[in-house]
């Protein structure tokens, strides 16, 4: 028996130490995370074209979406992340980067050239540091059937009222209006009711009135906004409370409802349908507000403090903040994801199109909460699911949004 | 019944000396790969923030799953939820598990080995995708219209939003996947007892109600207490039905929301959409449970497996 | 009623109850509850997504074995299958080895220390692997293991450990004590007795372990998603995150590869149960 064990042991030794022996050569190669598992086949041919310019061999090395933030924040605490890197808007990366983990980019001099200082913001630490380059933004919009629109004479709404009667007269004759459900306790939040707020509180210079406590969360706008939505959900599908952001593109996309509010990344998976007439409008304000839109940094392109070849990763996120490698990531970026460089690019796309000329003449801010409030995110998914059940009035929800508004800014000082 | 090895010492016995020699492989690979890296991470309750920068900060993280109004309030809706989980396997997966076992186990049925593979196949399939199909069949809109068309109205509904149905959905969906394992384990049980003593309690004019409840209970009863145990282990670190079926939250109103579910989301993957961990507070919520899993196991153990 | 007339009253329903109806119709009541999801489960792989969403119960017409031709063409399948078989298969016969031996162990050696290690193992069973990830991957990139099956190896045989130790101990305990007397009379050895006497006495057991331990390890995600990012040493499993998007997934394909996936799963059951069959003699235990 101890014989055994010795062997056992003897081998256990030597099948943790075979692999070492096999540490490969020295030519340069990077690999680049990224939750965007969809895009495997683009981005990798924008990588391998990279490779061809510059002979820098980078591997696009995606993860489960869902698990992208845990497992990247664990292999980064391990010192085996990727050296370059999908990052998160705000206070995702933000921690990220105070923890030490994302390259300083500021000396990027094409990031001051082609950048708007509100597209850096995503991607700025307290003390004004970059630390990514902004990639692509996206927006909330309603995506509608236009064959279930003429065959019910029905238009393009103009105002938030308008987009109500069509949910009731669709309803009255047996249509479900909306795609939507509240089963994934995220889209309800991000692409109904963020998707309606500029609406109603305006773009970012209203939106710092409440970043800085001098407006309240339960104010005339935001109970406008709450009513309305509440009025909205009127309109969810039999069983809402059961659909969750997969089921929604699918019923949408086989015509069991006329329109669903989705994020302009959606847009792709429409190609599946071939029978659906698909059409956009942006969610309508009500009447006599101006009308806004939410346009939103979505993701940018950070770098490993950790890389061995921290030179190389550098080049490459230059390459990626200029003209050029802004104008080849662009022809590669899927449909609905637009680029967030201040210089005129060419889109494919006829549909995403569509969807970035909704933009003009609104007002234009990213999710309302996205700066400062993101600790409310759980408490307004709540509230709106109650809203939705019927389980609690718009006005209850406003005081519940302005007693978090204060709990978070009272932690702030 | 002959005694057996655990009622009684011989003197042949070489003793600890010897026998640890069998031992010692499993205690390394264990210890290396997963009791020293557990009980070592569990030291994380008490401290804040990831490994980047740790904090020592005492028994604070239990104090805030125990005190704070919000993580208590899901620590223990997870713990009540727990519960319930674990009473649907017991009650139903454990006692379905029995009861095929028994006629899987009379000796003149025909196609047992047929039936027993039948019932084991759920056991093989991924659990994303059993709750994938289960969604798609308790979706109203999708199922919906072929539901109606049979005249089954009663079933549509939205079972998985329905803040009273969606736990029982979920711990029956897991039942019906997972019944396999405790057939498989009664049927190794029960297929040990004896033919002789089977065929005597029959001469005897026993009907099978009293041959199982006079010969095979009692004989299965430590693989009862083994079933017991192994599920109540098991459910108190499932979450990827939950997470596959209803989301990582336990949705609707965290009614789904399961102890294991909570830990990963606390402690693993952090919570939507910022999703930062506090690797403290989960060590905190698996530290508090592994000491109500000690509480609960080590009677059981003692009851069912007979020691001294 | 006399003696004559109960011995063919019983013979009579001895020829009815060896039918075992009641026993037949649960049977196969459950097997329709079973097999209606896995009918969802492959009609839905051989449709499109329209078609899955248009109606999920309806038989898939029009039929279309694109999805598993892809899966099979462009995936990588078998290097995938391969590797999971190769994870499996040396996880279980490990867990099975050190298992055994460990339970024989435990279940004669009898005193305060042993009974302290038995407790240890079941510490095991107790606690989530998951917390105990950091300190892994601390110790995998120590030990260069990236990258390498062997790190999903070593983490599966330690995480099935308890779970063997605790199912064998018992299943040893319970076997007549007898047995080892007689063999030992005879002369043999320890180590003969738990290869010729022991081992075949426990298949049961072993196949039981070995299936409990199976299904998780065949279906783990998380430590593949951690320890193997090269395209050549992922998993099935690992490799249908890649049919998994960001905001949808390919259904019908994931349903494709992952009823490919459950083939050799139940393939290996069936390996394993036959020994329930095959392992017991009547009469050679008798509890």
């Amino acid at each position: 028996m101890k014989k055994l064990t010795a062997i056992f042991v003897a081998i256990l030794i030597l099948m943790t130490l075979m692999p070492m022996s096999a540490l490969a050569g020295e030519a340069v190669k990077l690999t680049m995370g990224s939750w965007r598992s969809d895009d495997t086949t683009q981005v990798q041919a924008l990588l391998d074209e990279y490779k061809e310019m510059t002979g820098v061999e980078i591997t696009f090395a995606p993860t489960v979406p869902a698990q992208y933030n845990a497992t990247l924040r664990l292999q980064l605490d391990n010192g085996t992340g990727p050296d370059l890197m999908y990052s998160r808007t705000f206070a995702t990366s933000k921690e990220l980067y105070d923890a030490g983990f994302l390259m300083d980019i500021s000396d990027i001099p094409a990031l001051a050239e082609n950048f708007t200082p509100a597209s850096l913001e995503a991607f700025q630490a307290d003390d004004g540091a970059i630390y990514a380059v902004p990639y692509a933004a996206v927006s909330q919009i309603v995506y509608y059937n236009k064959a279930i629109f003429s065959e019910n004479d029905l238009e393009v709404p103009a105002t938030f009222e308008d987009l109500l009667k069509i949910g009731q007269t669709l309803k009255d004759k047996g249509v479900e209006p909306f795609a939507n459900g509240i089963a994934s306790n995220w889209d309800i939040l991000e692409c109904v009711f963020l998707g309606m707020l500029p609406n109603y509180v305006g773009g970012a210079a209203n939106r710092a009135l409440y970043e800085t406590g001098e407006k309240k969360m339960n104010d005339e706008a935001f109970v406008k906004a709450l009513s309305d939505f509440a009025a909205l959900s009127k309109f969810l599908p039999e069983g809402f409370e059961a659909i969750n952001n997969e089921d929604g593109p699918a019923m949408f996309g086989i015509g069991r409802a006329a329109m669903f509010i989705d994020g302009s990344w959606t847009v792709g998976m429409f190609d599946d349908y071939p029978d659906l007439e698909l059409g956009v409008f942006a969610i309508p304000a009500p009447e006599g507000n101006e009308p806004g839109l939410c346009f939103h940094s979505d993701m940018g392109m950070a770098g490993n403090t950790a890389t061995k070849h921290p030179e190389e990763v550098k080049d490459f996120l230059a390459w990626f903040a200029s003209a050029e490698g802004a104008q080849e990531a662009a022809n590669l970026l899927p449909g609905g994801f637009y680029p967030m460089i201040n210089l005129p690019l060419t889109l494919s796309g006829e549909m995403a199109q569509s969807i970035l000329a909704l933009n003009e003449g609104k007002e234009l801010d990213f999710r309302f909460i996205w700066k400062d409030f993101m600790d409310m995110y759980t408490i307004m998914v709540d509230n709106l699911n109650a809203i939705a059940r019927g389980e609690t009035t718009p006005e209850a929800a406003a005081e519940a949004f302005a007693a978090a508004q204060e709990e978070i800014l009272a932690a702030k000082k | 019944m002959q005694p057996s090895l655990r009622h009684r010492k011989t003197s042949l016995n070489p003793g600890g000396g010897y026998w640890i020699w069998y031992l010692l492989p499993a205690i390394l690979m264990y210890s290396i790969f997963m009791a020293y890296p557990m009980l070592d991470s569990i030291r994380l309750s008490l401290y804040a923030g990831t490994t980047g920068s740790r904090e020592y900060i005492g028994t604070a993280n239990y104090v805030r799953l125990f005190t704070d109004p919000v993580v208590s309030a899901r620590f223990w809706g997870a713990f009540k939820n727990t519960w319930v989980f674990f009473a649907f396997h017991m009650l139903v997966q454990n006692v379905l598990g029995m009861l095929f076992a028994v006629i899987l186990t009379n000796r003149t049925m025909r196609g047992r080995q047929f039936y027993q593979t039948i019932i084991f196949i759920p056991c093989t399939i991924a659990v994303m995708v059993s709750g994938y199909l289960f969604r798609l069949l308790l979706n109203p809109q999708f199922a919906g219209p072929t539901l109606r068309s049979m005249g089954l109205n009663a079933l549509v509904h939205p079972w998985l939003g329905d803040p009273k149905s969606a736990l029982s959905v979920v711990s029956l969906v897991s039942v019906w996947q997972w019944v396999g394992i405790p057939t498989m384990m009664f049927v190794a049980g029960l297929q040990s007892v004896s033919e002789d003593l089977l065929e005597a309690a029959d001469i005897e004019g026993c009907n099978s109600w009293q041959t199982f409840r006079h010969i095979r209970l009692p004989l299965i009863m430590p693989v009862i207490g083994m079933i017991a145990i192994l599920t109540f282990v098991s459910n108190f670190n499932a979450f990827d039905i939950v997470y596959a079926m209803t989301g990582p939250n336990g949705p609707p109103n965290y009614s789904t929301d399961l102890i294991g579910s909570l830990f990963y989301r606390y402690g693993v993957a952090g919570e939507h959409p910022i999703g930062i961990p506090e690797p403290g507070v989960g060590a905190a919520i698996a530290t508090s449970v592994f000491v109500m899993l000690l509480i609960g196991v080590l009677p059981t153990l003692k009851a069912t497996q007979g020691k001294e | 009623m006399t003696n004559h007339t109960k011995n063919v009253r019983k013979g009579k329903s001895l020829r009815f109850s060896r039918l075992h109806l009641p026993g037949h119709l649960m049977m196969i009541i459950w097997a329709f509850i079973v097999l209606l999801p896995v009918y969802l489960l492959i009609s839905n792989a051989l449709k499109t997504r329209v078609g899955m969403y248009d109606n999920p119960f309806g038989p898939p017409i029009p039929l279309t074995l694109n999805n598993f031709k892809a899966v099979i063409d462009q995936g990588n399948f078998f290097m995938y299958f391969g590797n999971s078989l190769i994870v499996v298969s040396v996880s279980l016969s490990m867990i099975l080895l050190l298992g055994s031996l460990a339970g024989y162990g435990l279940a004669h050696w009898q005193g305060k220390l042993s009974r302290g290690l038995y407790f240890f193992f079941m510490i095991g069973m107790m606690l989530p692997i998951k917390i105990a990830t950091i300190r892994l991957m601390e110790l995998m990139k120590t030990l260069g293991l990236f990258n390498h099956l062997s790190s999903i190896i070593l983490i599966y045989i330690a995480m099935g450990l308890p779970i063997a130790v605790f199912i064998l101990t018992e299943f040893i305990r319970g076997l007549p004590g007898d047995l080892y007397e007689a063999a030992h009379m005879d002369g043999a050895r320890r180590g003969k007795i738990y290869c010729s006497i022991v081992l075949p006495l426990i298949k049961p057991a072993l196949a039981t372990v070995g299936i409990y331990n199976l299904v998780p390890i065949w279906n783990d995600l998380w430590f593949p998603l951690i320890f193997i990012t090269q395209e050549d040493k992922k998993t099935v499993l690992l490799a249908v995150t890649k049919l998994q998007g960001q905001y949808t997934s390919d259904w019908p394909r994931i349903f494709a590869l992952l009823t490919l996936s459950a083939l050799p799963v139940i393939a290996l059951y069936l390996m394993f149960s036959k020994s329930f069959v095959t392992g017991l003699t009547a009469g050679a235990v008798k509890g």
